[in-house]
Parts: C-alpha cells; sequence; structure tokens
C-alpha cells in the first residue's frame, strides 16, 4: 500500500516542471550567489568566499527562505486530492490511511531533499566558474572541498527542510487548507526573526541557540569569533546548544509526523472539518412558493453623474478595503508585522545591553526592521488582490457589465491600496504609543508621528502600491503579478545594496535617508525627502494612468485586444492630464538632479575609488615633506545655523622646525562641497595657488621668500561652510539649525595625509596600488615620532576662539570663557585656553540648557563641571557628572593632576553616534546615553563609562600626545579605555567588571574574526579599534589583577611625569611598554609577551565539580577541568599550545547574591590564583566554609577566551 | 425597442468559429435561446452584454450601437453570466446596495427599498446580513438573480439561471421573469426545453454559432407536428432503425428503448404517432443541421 503510494508520488512529481523549475531555480541562485563572490561568509578578505564557514552560512540562509519551496513541496500531495476533488472517490479505494499519508509524505520528501541539491550544484559551479568569470577576486575562490557541503547539509540544510516541509504536510492533512500551511511557514519564520531579535543582548546567547528552529543563529554564535583561517577550513561543531537545538526541532517534526500519523482519518478530511457550512437547511415552511402578491418594487431614478461616480469609487474602495481586513493573510501578515514593531520597539536599541527609553523617534526607527518587509509584502500582495479580485472570485462578468466608467473602479481599487497603505503608517503610531504606555513613558510626540508616518513613510507605501498596481494591470496574471511586482523590488533592493548603484533619482521608491532628533526634529531632511516623494509620486500617478488604459474589461484578455482597446481609451482630456503629470515629474526631477548633481557632487562608489586611487598615486610622494607647525591659534568662528552657513578665520603662526628652509605650502582641503577656502594671507599678504588642483584639492602656495630654519610666520586662512540645495545621501550636519559641531579640521591641512588612500588590498591592488600594512610609521622613523598622532600640522599650541551664533544659542569652543555679549542681534562667546594644549578643538553650538557642579581635589584644586545638553534630556545628567566626578578622583589620585580647571560636556545631535574628546571639552552624542534606561542595576552604566573614558583622554591624548606611530594609538585608546573601567569598577564595585568585560571581549573576538589584513598586537597597532579598544582595555585589566592597580598605575604616572606636555620626541608603544615592563615581575613576563607582543587565546573550561560535606560541617569541592592556551599569528594561524604553566584564578562560589547597588555579584567562597600547567581533565580540591553551588576555572573571565561561559559549572 | 443580430462573427485566437454570421431580430418580452453544450450562446450573450468584442457584424438595441456605445448598453443592462462567483467577505445585502449605486440608483432610501425589494423576491431576506461566501450553491443563484434585475434593466440576459435551483426556486424565478414589464428583452439561455415553452414567446436554436431555427415556440412545434413517430425497440436493433430512418431521439422507457422519428408518414405500422413538443423540435434541428455540417 505504502509502497505503491510512495512509488506513485515519485514517478508523478518526476514528469511535474514545477519539481525541475525548483531545482533550476536553486541552482541559477546558488549559481549567481556564488560567481558574485557572495555567500554567507564573514568580513574578511581573507577568507575565501567559498570557505566552509560560508558554504554552511550559505546552505542555512537559503534553508530558510527555502521554506517557501517546501511549502510548494510538501504543502500539495494531500491538497492535490482536494483541489481535484479527486478526494471523494479516491479514499473509497482500499488503501489505509497511514499507507496513503506516509506514502505522499515520504514520496514528496524525497523529491524535496533532491530539489534541494539544485543549490549544491549551483553553488559548486559557481565557485569553480568564479575564478575564469572574474566578478570576484579571483584570489578569493578556495578549493573544492565536498566535505564542506555535505556535513552542514546533513546538520542544518535537510533538517531544516524537514522541519518545514513536515509542518506544512502536517497542517494541510489536518485542516485541508493550504492557507494555514502558510501562518504556519510565518510562524516558524516569526521563531528565527525572534532568536534574532534577542542575539541583540549577548546575554542571551542560549536562549538565541535553542529558539532558533534554522539555528542560523546557533551556527552564528558557535563560528562569530573563528579568525578567516579557521573559517576556511572548519564545519560547525556539535555543540552542546547545536545539539540540544537539532533535537528539539528535529523532535518537533517527529512529533508533528506522529501525530498527523494517529489523527487524520478519511471521514474527518472529507468532511471539511473546520470549514464548516454556515448555511442553515432552510425551514420547512419555504418549501411551498408562496405566491403572494408582493407590492412592485420602486422604480428608481437613474443617474450617471460625476458625484455618484466618485461616491462608488469610494464605495468600492471601502468595500475592497473591507474584504482586505477580513482576510486571513492580511491578518496574518499584520500581526507579525505588529509583533516585530512591538519587539523592535522593546529590545533593540540596546548599547551594551543597557535599554534606551522609548522615546518617539525609537519607535518610529524601529518600522524600518523588519515591519517594513511586511508592510510592502502586505502592499505587493493584496495590489494584486485588489486589482484581480473580481476575476479570482468570478465576479468579473458582472462587474464589468455594470454602468460605471472604466475609471470608477479603477481609482474605487487604488483607493482600497491607499487605505491600507494609511492603515499601514497609523499602525506603527499605535503601536508606538501604546509601546510608550506600556513602558510608561508618556512623553508622546505626536507631530513626529505624524510627521514621519504621513509626510514621510506614507507616500513611500503609496508609491509602491502604484508600482504593483501598474504592474499587475499590465502582467493580468495575479502570481506573474506578485513574481514580477516583488522582481523589481528585489532587483532596485539588489542594484542599491549588492552593485552599489545608489543614484536615488534613478531607483524607484527611494529616496535619501534621514535622522530624526529630538535637538533639530526632522532638520535640513524636509527638502530632500518631500523632493523625492513627490518625483515618485508624480511617476505612480504617471503610471496608474497608463495602467487605466490597459485596465481589462470583459473577458477578451489577448494583449492584442487590450492594446486595441487601450488606443479607444486615449482622450484629448486624459492625455493633457498624462503630459502635465510628466512635465511636473521631469520638472522635480529637473530640480533633484539640480541639487544632487550640479549643487552638490555625486560620485559613484567606483568613481570614488578611483579618486582615492589617483589622488594617491599624484601626490603621496608630499607625504610627510617639510612643512612649518603652528604654535598660535586664534580663530573667528560665525556660526549661522539658521542658514546652515559659518564664516571662519584662522590667525595662525607658524615656525620652522625642520632645519632647513621651506619654500612652499602644502594645503589639501580636499574635493568638499559644502567648505571653500575663500582666503589665504601669509604674514599679512594675500597668496596665490601656484598649484591649483581643483580635481583633486590640492594646492601648493610659493612663499614670497623661504622660511628659514627656526624663523616663525603668520598665516590667516578664511573658510566658508554652506550647504547648497540637498545631497544623493548623507547627513551634511556639521552646522545645523540647532546643535552644529564642526571640527578644528575644518581648516585645511598642510600637506598630504594618507587619510584617505582606500584601504582594502584587493581594492589597492584592482587599482594598481601596493598592499598597505600599516599607515603610521615604524617607531624608528624620527620625523614620526617628532608628530603628534592627531594633528601632524602643529606641536602644543596655545589657542584662542571667538564664536558668534544665533542670539538662543550657546556657542562654545575649548579654552576659558572670557566674555560674551551681543552685537547686531548676535550672541558672541571669546574664549582662551591658559597655557598650552595639542591643536584639537571644535565649534559648537545650540539650545542648550546647562548643569553645573564642581569637583573638589584632596588638594584644593577645583574643577567647574558643566553639562551642556538639550533642555528635556535630563534624565542621566547625574551619571555625566558622577562620570566626570569619580574620572577627576580616580586619575589625579593615580596618575597625575588635570590640567584645566574646568570640564564640559555638550551634547549634539545623532547624526553620528560617538563622543571625543577635545580639551576640557567632550561633544557627546545624543543618540548615546542621554535617553538609556537605567532602572535595571544589572545594566552596564555605559554614559559613566564612556564619559569616564573621555575624560581618560584629557590625560592619556591631551596630557600625553601620542607620537605618530605604529602601536601609538594604544597610548590614547587602550589607556583611555582602561582608565575608564577602574573608574566604573571603584564606583560600581566587583560585580561591574564581568558584563562589562564580556562586551569587550565579544568585540575584540568578532572583530579579529572580521579582519582583512592581519590581526596586530597592543605594541604595533595603527587602525584596529577591536585592538586599542576591546583587547587593550582586558589586557591592562587582568594586568593590574596580576601585579596590583597601585603598581599599575603608578608606573603609569611615572610614564605621565617623563611625557606629559613634554616637547618631541612624542611617545611611542615601546615608552609605554618600557614603563610596562618595569612594574613586571619576571615571572609574569610571560603574559606581558603573550598579550603586547603577540596574539594569545585561552581556552579553559570547568568540567565537572564534586562537593563532599567533611565531618567539620566544611565542603571540599574537587573541581576537573581543563586549561590551554593558544598562540596564533595575525592571520588566525594556531602557532603553538605552550605547555609552559599559567597563573590562573580558581574558585569556588555560593550562591549569586546583590551588592548594595542591588546589582547581581558573585559571592566567592574561595578564589586563589594558581600556576596551572596546560593539560586536560585536571583536578584540584579546596575546602570552604559554606555549601558552595558553582566552581570554576578563571571564573571572571579575566583572560581572553572564545568560550568564557563554559568556564563554571554547577557544583554536584 | 429591438435588438437587432446582422451578420455578426468571432473566431477565438484558437480558431473556434463561436458566432458563425449570426443574424437575429428580438423583440420585447421573453426571447429563449437553446442550443448544445459548446454551441455559442454564451459567446452570443457576452458579446451582447458588452464583455466582449465581435469580429464583425453589428449589434443595435433600439437606437444604441451595442458594440460601440457599451456604457450606454450597461446603462439598460441586467446580466447574470452562467458561472460567475461573489466577494466572500461581504454581506448580500452590502454587496446588492453597491451594486444598485453602480446601477446608477444614487438616492440611498429608494436603493435600500429596492434592495430589500430584491432580497425578498429570491428569498434571501433571512440571509442578507451575511457573507456571500458562506453562501450555499442556490443562493448564490439567487443572489445573481437579484444583481441582475437591479435598476429596472430593459435588456436583461440571463445565462442558464435556474441551474442550481431546486424546484420551488425555480419556480419562484419564472413568477420572478413573468412579472418583468412587457417593453423589456428577456434573453433567456437555457438547456431546458420546458423552460422556453413555458415561458418565452419568441426563441431560436443555436448549433455551432449559427442559428438554425427561430420563431415563437408553439409555431415552431406546429411546424413538425404530425411529422413524428415513436417506437419503442430492442437496443441491439438501434442502427438498423438509424441506418433506415430520421431517428431523431432516442429515450429509455420502463427498460425499452424508445425511438422518435421524423417522417412525412409513418415509416411503417409499428410506428405509433406522436404529439410533436419543442423537444422534439430542437432534435429535429440539430439533427439535421449537424447532416447538412456532414454532407456540406
Amino acid at each position: 500500500m505504502f509502497l505503491e503510494i510512495f512509488r506513485f508520488e515519485l514517478s508523478y512529481r518526476l514528469r511535474r516542471p514545477a519539481t525541475w523549475a525548483y531545482f533550476g531555480l536553486l541552482l541559477i541562485f546558488g549559481a549567481f550567489l556564488a560567481v558574485a563572490g557572495g555567500g554567507g561568509g564573514g568580513g574578511s578578505e581573507k577568507a575565501f568566499v567559498n570557505s566552509a564557514a560560508s558554504v554552511s552560512g550559505t546552505l542555512i540562509t537559503f534553508s530558510i527562505f527555502g521554506i517557501m519551496i517546501a511549502a510548494a513541496v510538501m504543502g500539495v500531495p494531500v491538497y492535490r486530492d482536494v483541489e481535484h476533488k479527486v478526494q471523494h472517490y479516491y479514499f473509497t479505494y482500499p488503501i489505509t490511511e497511514r499507507g496513503y499519508l506516509l506514502g505522499r509524505y515520504a514520496g514528496s520528501l524525497v523529491w524535496l531533499l533532491f530539489i534541494s541539491l539544485g543549490l549544491h550544484v549551483g553553488l559548486i559551479l559557481g565557485y569553480l566558474l568564479g575564478p575564469a568569470l572574474g566578478y570576484e577576486e579571483a584570489a578569493r575562490f578556495g578549493p573544492l572541498n565536498l566535505w564542506h557541503y555535505v556535513q552542514p547539509t546533513l546538520l542544518f540544510y535537510w533538517p531544516n527542510l524537514i522541519l518545514a516541509g513536515t509542518l506544512f504536510f502536517a497542517l494541510v492533512a489536518l485542516s485541508r487548507k493550504v492557507i494555514i500551511s502558510y501562518v504556519g511557514g510565518v510562524l516558524l519564520f516569526i521563531g528565527y526573526l525572534v532568536s534574532l531579535t534577542l542575539s541583540a543582548d549577548i546575554e542571551n546567547k542560549f536562549w538565541t541557540d535553542i529558539l532558533d528552529p534554522f539555528a542560523l543563529g546557533t551556527f552564528g554564535n558557535i563560528t562569530k569569533y573563528w579568525t578567516p583561517v579557521e573559517q576556511n577550513v572548519l564545519t560547525a561543531p556539535l555543540s552542546e546548544n547545536l545539539l540540544i537545538n537539532r533535537l528539539i526541532w528535529g523532535g518537533l517534526a517527529a512529533v508533528l509526523l506522529l501525530f498527523t500519523l494517529f489523527r487524520f482519518d478519511f471521514q474527518r478530511f472529507l468532511s471539511g472539518r473546520g470549514r464548516r457550512s454556515k448555511v442553515k437547511p432552510e425551514g420547512p415552511g419555504m418549501v411551498a412558493t408562496p405566491v403572494v402578491e408582493k407590492a412592485r418594487l420602486p422604480i428608481p431614478q437613474l443617474q450617471f453623474s460625476g458625484g455618484l461616480f466618485l461616491r462608488q469609487a469610494f464605495r468600492q474602495g471601502w468595500i475592497e478595503f473591507r474584504s482586505i481586513l477580513r482576510s486571513p493573510y492580511f491578518l496574518a501578515m499584520i500581526v507579525g508585522g505588529i509583533l516585530f514593531l512591538f519587539l523592535d520597539g522593546f529590545l533593540g536599541n540596546r548599547i551594551y545591553g543597557t535599554p534606551t527609553l522609548p522615546t518617539t523617534y525609537s519607535l518610529l526607527e524601529a518600522k524600518n526592521g523588519t515591519y517594513v518587509i511586511f508592510a510592502f509584502i502586505i502592499l505587493i500582495f493584496f495590489t494584486g488582490e485588489v486589482v484581480h479580485r473580481d476575476r479570482s472570485v468570478g465576479f468579473d462578468q458582472i462587474a464589468d457589465a455594470l454602468p460605471v466608467p472604466n475609471w470608477v473602479t479603477y481609482a474605487g481599487k487604488f483607493m482600497a491600496m491607499c487605505l491600507v497603505s494609511v492603515f499601514l503608517a497609523t499602525m506603527v503610531m499605535v503601536v508606538g504609543v501604546l509601546s510608550q504606555t506600556f513602558q510608561g513613558f508618556f512623553d508622546y510626540q505626536f507631530g513626529t508621528y505624524l510627521t514621519d508616518l504621513y509626510l514621510f513613510e506614507l507616500p513611500r507605501y503609496l508609491q509602491l502600491a502604484m508600482l504593483a498596481f501598474f504592474v499587475h494591470i499590465m502582467v493580468n496574471k495575479k502570481f506573474m503579478g506578485h513574481v514580477i511586482s516583488i522582481g523589481v523590488w528585489v532587483l532596485l533592493f539588489g542594484l542599491n545594496d549588492v552593485a552599489d548603484i545608489n543614484y536615488n533619482l534613478l531607483l524607484y521608491n527611494y529616496r535619501p535617508g534621514y535622522v530624526i532628533s529630538d535637538m533639530n526634529g526632522f532638520g535640513h531632511f524636509y527638502a530632500s525627502n518631500n523632493a523625492f516623494n513627490l518625483y515618485w509620486l508624480l511617476l505612480g500617478s504617471i503610471l496608474l494612468l497608463i495602467g487605466n488604459y490597459f485596465w481589462a474589461r470583459g473577458t477578451e484578455d489577448s494583449f492584442r485586444t487590450r492594446l486595441r482597446v487601450a488606443r479607444q481609451r486615449i482622450t484629448r482630456s486624459n492625455l493633457a492630464v498624462l503630459a502635465l503629470l510628466t512635465v511636473l515629474w521631469i520638472t522635480t526631477g529637473s530640480f533633484i538632479y539640480h541639487n544632487v548633481s550640479v549643487q552638490n557632487t555625486y560620485t559613484t562608489v567606483k568613481e570614488g575609488e578611483q579618486f582615492r586611487a589617483d589622488y594617491e598615486k599624484k601626490y603621496s610622494h608630499y607625504l610627510g615633506i617639510d612643512q612649518p607647525k603652528i604654535t598660535d591659534i586664534v580663530v573667528h568662528a560665525d556660526l549661522f545655523p539658521e542658514d546652515r552657513r559659518a564664516h571662519l578665520e584662522a590667525n595662525v603662526r607658524l615656525v620652522n622646525r625642520t632645519g632647513a628652509p621651506i619654500d612652499s605650502l602644502h594645503l589639501s582641503p580636499g574635493v568638499n562641497d559644502e567648505r571653500t577656502i575663500t582666503a589665504l594671507r601669509y604674514n599679512g599678504k594675500t597668496l596665490e595657488p601656484s598649484l591649483n588642483d581643483k580635481k583633486f584639492g590640492y594646492r601648493i602656495y610659493a612663499l614670497p621668500a623661504p622660511l628659514d630654519s627656526g624663523q616663525t610666520a603668520t598665516l590667516d586662512m578664511v573658510v566658508d561652510v554652506a550647504y547648497e540645495g540637498f545631497p544623493n545621501e548623507g547627513f551634511g550636519s556639521d552646522v545645523v539649525a540647532n546643535g552644529t559641531f564642526l571640527n578644528g579640521s575644518v581648516f585645511s591641512g598642510f600637506a598630504y595625509s594618507g587619510g584617505g588612500e582606500l584601504e582594502s588590498d584587493l581594492d589597492r591592488k584592482k587599482y594598481g596600488l601596493e598592499p598597505k600594512d600599516y599607515v603610521s610609521p615604524p617607531t624608528s622613523d624620527l620625523r614620526a615620532r617628532h608628530t603628534m598622532l592627531f594633528n601632524g600640522d602643529a606641536d602644543y599650541v596655545t589657542y584662542e576662539a571667538t564664536v558668534s551664533t544665533a542670539p538662543d544659542q550657546i556657542a562654545l569652543s575649548p579654552g576659558y570663557l572670557q566674555r560674551s555679549w551681543e552685537e547686531d542681534g548676535r550672541k558672541y562667546y571669546h574664549y582662551k585656553m591658559e597655557g598650552k594644549m595639542d591643536a584639537f578643538f571644535n565649534f559648537s553650538s545650540a539650545r542648550y540648557a546647562v548643569a553645573r557642579d564642581t569637583w573638589r581635589g584632596d588638594n584644593g584644586d577645583t574643577v567647574a563641571i558643566e553639562i551642556y545638553h538639550h533642555p528635556t534630556h535630563d534624565r542621566n545628567l547625574d551619571r555625566f557628572i558622577d562620570g566626570v566626578r569619580a574620572s577627576m578622583d580616580y586619575y589625579s589620585r593615580h596618575f597625575s593632576p588635570y590640567q584645566d580647571r574646568q570640564m564640559r560636556i555638550l551634547e549634539f545631535p545623532r547624526y553620528a553616534n560617538f563622543a571625543q574628546s577635545f580639551p576640557n571639552t567632550v561633544p557627546y552624542s545624543e543618540g548615546f546615553g542621554w535617553n538609556a534606561d537605567f532602572s535595571d542595576p544589572d545594566d552596564t552604566d555605559y554614559v559613566f563609562n564612556v564619559t569616564a573614558h573621555e575624560v581618560a583622554h584629557q590625560w592619556w591624548g591631551h596630557q600625553i600626545t601620542p607620537s605618530n606611530t605604529r602601536g601609538a594609538n594604544q597610548i590614547s585608546e587602550s589607556m583611555a579605555e582602561y582608565a575608564a573601567l577602574m573608574v566604573l569598577r571603584e564606583t560600581y564595585g566587583d560585580a561591574v567588571v564581568p558584563k562589562f568585560l564580556k562586551y569587550e571581549v565579544d568585540r575584540y573576538l568578532s572583530g579579529r574574526a572580521g579582519e582583512s589584513k592581519f590581526e596586530k598586537t597592543l605594541l604595533d597597532n595603527d587602525t584596529q579599534s577591536y585592538v586599542w579598544y576591546r583587547k587593550g582595555g582586558s589586557i591592562l585589566f587582568a594586568l593590574q589583577d596580576y601585579i596590583g592597580e597601585d603598581t599599575l598605575n603608578a608606573a603609569f604616572a611615572r610614564f605621565l611625569d617623563d611625557f606629559a606636555f613634554q616637547p618631541p620626541p612624542y611617545a611611542t608603544t615601546e615608552d609605554w611598554y618600557g614603563y610596562i615592563q618595569e612594574a613586571t615581575p619576571d615571572s609574569l613576563r610571560y603574559f606581558l609577551e603573550d598579550s603586547f607582543e603577540g596574539i594569545v587565546l585561552y581556552e579553559n573550561r570547568a568540567r565537572k565539580a564534586v562537593v563532599t560535606e567533611r565531618p567539620d560541617g566544611r565542603f571540599d569541592v574537587t573541581l576537573t577541568f581543563d586549561s590551554d592556551k593558544v598562540r596564533y599569528d595575525g592571520n588566525g594561524t594556531e602557532l603553538e599550545r605552550p605547555t609552559r604553566r599559567n597563573l590562573i584564578e580558581i574558585g569556588v562560589f555560593a550562591e549569586d547574591g546583590t551588592n548594595e547597588d542591588g546589582m547581581t555579584e558573585k559571592k566567592p567562597l574561595f578564589v586563589e590564583k594558581r600556576w596551572i600547567t596546560p593539560g586536560a581533565g585536571q583536578t584540584v580540591t579546596v575546602t570552604v566554609d559554606e555549601r558552595p553551588v558553582k566552581a570554576g576555572v578563571d571564573p571572571y573571565s579575566k583572560l581572553i577566551d572564545r568560550v568564557p561561559d563554559d568556564n563554571l559549572v554547577v557544583v554536584e | 425597442m429591438t435588438l437587432e443580430i446582422t451578420n455578426l462573427n468571432k473566431v477565438y485566437p484558437n480558431g473556434v468559429h463561436a458566432i458563425n454570421d449570426c443574424n437575429l431580430s428580438i423583440p420585447t418580452g421573453m426571447f429563449g435561446l437553446l442550443g448544445p453544450n459548446g454551441a455559442g450562446k454564451s459567446s452570443l450573450m457576452r458579446t451582447i452584454a458588452t464583455l466582449q468584442e465581435a469580429d464583425s457584424g453589428s449589434i443595435t438595441l433600439g437606437e444604441v450601437d451595442v458594440l460601440r456605445e457599451k456604457d450606454r448598453v450597461r446603462r439598460l443592462l441586467g446580466y447574470l453570466p452562467q458561472e460567475f462567483g461573489v466577494y466572500p467577505k461581504v454581506t448580500a445585502e452590502t454587496m446588492l446596495d453597491h451594486i444598485a449605486s453602480l446601477k446608477g440608483i444614487g438616492v440611498r432610501s429608494e436603493r435600500r427599498a429596492i434592495v430589500d425589494g430584491l432580497l425578498d423576491r429570491v428569498n434571501l431576506t433571512t440571509h442578507r446580513k451575511k457573507q456571500l461566501g458562506t453562501f450555499s450553491g442556490g443562493m448564490k443563484q439567487r443572489f445573481g438573480i437579484a444583481q441582475a434585475l437591479l435598476g429596472q434593466p430593459r435588456l436583461i440576459i440571463v445565462d442558464e439561471p435556474t441551474a442550481g435551483l431546486d424546484p420551488t426556486e425555480r419556480n419562484r424565478f419564472h413568477n420572478l421573469l413573468s412579472e418583468i414589464g412587457e417593453n423589456t428583452i428577456v434573453i433567456l439561455s437555457t438547456h431546458i426545453v420546458e423552460d422556453v415553452t413555458n415561458l418565452c414567446e419568441n426563441m431560436a436554436i443555436i448549433s455551432q454559432g449559427q442559428v438554425i431555427a427561430r420563431g415563437n415556440p408553439s409555431e415552431l412545434v406546429r411546424g413538425v407536428s404530425g411529422r413524428i413517430w415513436s417506437k419503442q425497440i430492442d437496443k441491439a436493433e438501434l442502427p438498423v432503425y438509424e441506418a433506415d430512418t430520421d431517428v431523431i431521439s432516442t429515450r429509455l422507457k420502463a427498460g425499452r428503448t424508445e425511438i422518435h422519428v421524423y417522417a412525412d408518414a409513418a415509416p411503417d405500422g409499428s410506428f405509433a404517432p406522436v404529439a410533436a413538443d419543442l423537444e422534439d423540435v430542437y432534435f429535429h434541428h440539430i439533427k439535421r443541421h449537424e447532416g447538412q455540417l456532414i454532407t456540406a
């Protein structure tokens, strides 16, 4: 029985074109992906595009989209019998229910698995052809290894397809409704997305691992720290979480199948349970025909006028709209979308795992996550439904013969889609306000909601609906219409995202990105967004009008007939409207073009690369040429926030310190739409450039007379900043209506700087440039040691600035406020720095509120603390102030006195997310902590931490100014990171450290996994932020844990003592490392070598801990653990596993408690550092006083370990 | 007002000659259209109902050119297609109200009265608040009838209107049709010969796109009366009779086969004369037309 049905299924599908269509589709997809060098790999150029990890990632990702194919293949075998109405007799044959079901199931499954192999064939072919076709560098393709395909297929790909397939099969067999299986697919997908959202917080790792039905997240967690070398050769090992995941979801599939087998019976299936007919049998009273004479129907007045037509159209739209609202598909999708609005609103937007308040802008941004995908799919899908509704329900013959003009039906149907668009936009506000209310946040900004949703977002929905409407009418087949509409959408996305074609004027429905800011509202984004929205709405309207000509009415749909009919429908008046719209469209387009490409410069990605390469080739020989140094700076900066314009003049004094005469001045202002050097005076005399390369923005000015060594001169530079029109993309946020943040680099630097050079070695090769391993010279380069890292044009300078701004704003710049006054209706502020500083300055202006405090040191020093913030951002001010105070305490006690008498923090709009430390001045992004919600004491207080980091730069960066040599960045960033962590610990206690370190290590390990060149060490790293922040911070923390906080800090104090504010040569990592070595005992030299000179990861793992109670009431704990240490080269290749012993902590703990701040804290019963020789299965026994709960090796994860979670086990 | 169809032709892209030089003049009153499956009845009706273009020929309704002035036709038209569907998620009342509005009944109160009245006529009053998707086949058909009658149409085209109706509802429908004013053209297409006999003053028989007979049903019957003969035979003998006589129909009667033969006189004594009915007319014409096609 089973065999016969199984055989029938096999041979039936062998001849179905769909089988081969799906197979071919996967093959083509795979081949394209492979040839284009795409795949599931990470970001590193060193990993092959067909690395083992990339192949696995691709297969797993496809298994998610494969649920569509699984639905098509596994959903139909039973439904087929319903659809073709075969079931009524088929089930009367002498077959058993189980034989029938299993036969259908097994036969279909075999085909599903076969079809799925199309992808493998495509990938393998593509990767083999890839090097020859050259869309991706040949060097990025590795050799073929079949195991890399087999292993993930067995572990992920097939199990996922079987799960999805079984689900669809079961749902259809039990419900006999295909729609139910779609709902099942959506649920499965939601499971995946939920786990994806959870993964935003690395604390949720376990749940991410378990809940993802496709194990893509699990796979990601296993592989995310793999270096490129490991990605190339490793397939995912069956870790514990992965095993649990596979068992749970595989088990679910088995249970579903069994349940279906037992539950299914022919009779139930035939009776169509679940689709109970709602028709009651008509009562017996109606059988006889009551020929009661009825009143005649009234004779109506028929009217056929414009007014009625309009009402009819509205009516049609409303009926269509209500039909959509009642569709279960719509419900399923909108519920999914809403779920994600909630999830993204609740869980998104975390920094260091700490939530941000549900501000209106953050809830509005939640829609850009997953909701917009749901919205677009709803729009495309239901446009098709609406356009084809009459035909698909069979009402068309009636409707088409009704006495209404085409446009009434047409407009009515489009109106329904407008209503759907409004509904989708409104839903964001409804969910947003509900989210805010649930979270007890009542600052609803309805104006922001309305502007964003109805002015910015709604037009996009309408544009998409218009396009889909047009496509559906032209194609005139529902399914093909869906395919083409989605195809167009995906094509646009692909062009923009993959092929780097990003000229918004050419991509239907696209427009420049924008950011909503509390400080600056929608700022300067109105103009560009409104223009683009209008432009696309006009094109959409043109499409709609053309569509109206082709609107199929009647039963004939051959294209010839439709074309003939279309010609008949063209009238003088509708042609005039069409022409008018086209003129308006072209006018809007020209306006945008003028803004984007005339008033601003648009460059394609390729042009940009070419430009950078050419610039380097042409001017890099000027790198490091002799130029004077700046010694004194006086700036007059006039900011006009209301016009987004600034006029600045710098009067500087120069000196020649090179030892040889300098005959020309080189300026490299670069090419910039908004900034122009309007005048340059040397010793009061205007200079004309002897070379003015406008293409690359490089100028050479011959000096009237050479500047001899030791001589000084004055230089005045006038710069104007103005924004004309709007660009294709980008925020242009330096000068804005409220929240100007203009960096001192607005003045041109001297000579060539390598800052704009191409970084990717593959790109460099493509443009004929040498690979670039380092950007900074080695420490042996004497000139580099005499150059400051952050501004090579100056040594320590005197600084003075007068900044003017709008009368309701406060303007700031480094230094002390000397005087402020009003003049000509503008506010002026004069700042002057006492003593000298490094030439690193900014001009900020906004409508600020100011919070003030004073710090008093033990020696009587006082520091005025000022927080310049947006008036409503007053929630976390204490944390900023406490951060400054605690930093002053710690740094002045451990390092050296603070050089200034004030510390200011200035909020700037969230167009960028960072904080930056200028002398006594720290601009600090609006998006970074001002709206954070620290109500959970376990969440990292990153406002405090980042404040401490930026304040630390006053020492590490401004007192010691690193030289422009390799590794010198560590002196600034690693030190600031370390210092901030120490301040954090001093204020919040030990409990705060583990979570913080966990994030540091996570980001270090993820960073090195995506490295495209090679990982550098703490001594020579010059570009890798994951090394200087993340590795540096955690290594220095571990070091102070070994040798003592005071010992290490004393070494740093000596370093400061010797180098702070000293003339060149400036500090190098060798200087820095010297002080560290001096403070470290010989026994721990191995740790310094491992950490600073090399790359070393630990592999510590607690296996088992057993407790026995002693007669004296104490407890013996025997811990079994593994310990190992691996040394890597920069590529991530394992070099050796040293056998020398290491000093590692062993710990035994009671139940976690909470500290006085309410923070979860480990309660150690025993912690001790022991010398441990690498090896597996070691044991150690310790005695503790209380009943132990957990025990482990390196329990606080102070050492860098790729799996820190297994360092602790529960005591048995 | 008369509907004049002149030299109408339609060939589908697949080569089927659906309407073949059709000429018909349809006066007011009930007009029956008889014909076997695939004869072109529905094609003809769709063409009259503005849903389909013709290749050549003309149709006029009074002074309205049906093929060109579609909007004017539609204002006079009530159409019930042979197969149709409904918006499943909309109630019968809402949908009828909407269609009434589309048919030009702009005044809300009028619309309501007419919709209520029609729902009552087709016996759907108790179901008027139900979504159309839940309707049974017969209920749906009655809904279709109601929408066709909305808006005082002057030209009503109903294609197989009683398919799926039980005898009671069929009766009710016939009554409803008979209420329609005299100056309205009603074209009723059906297989059920009896319906035409009972209802129609005029009729036509269509086969393979051509009109092969037309006239008043009783006149047509009179045309064959006295020429129809019947005989009960064994099934095995049928080929013999078919070879010798013009057998127009066979049917089973009490286990024996009864044949009807068309002949000017009784072929032999064993044949009995039959009082001819419209069915005999129908079979006679179809048979003759097919014969002509074969010999032609």
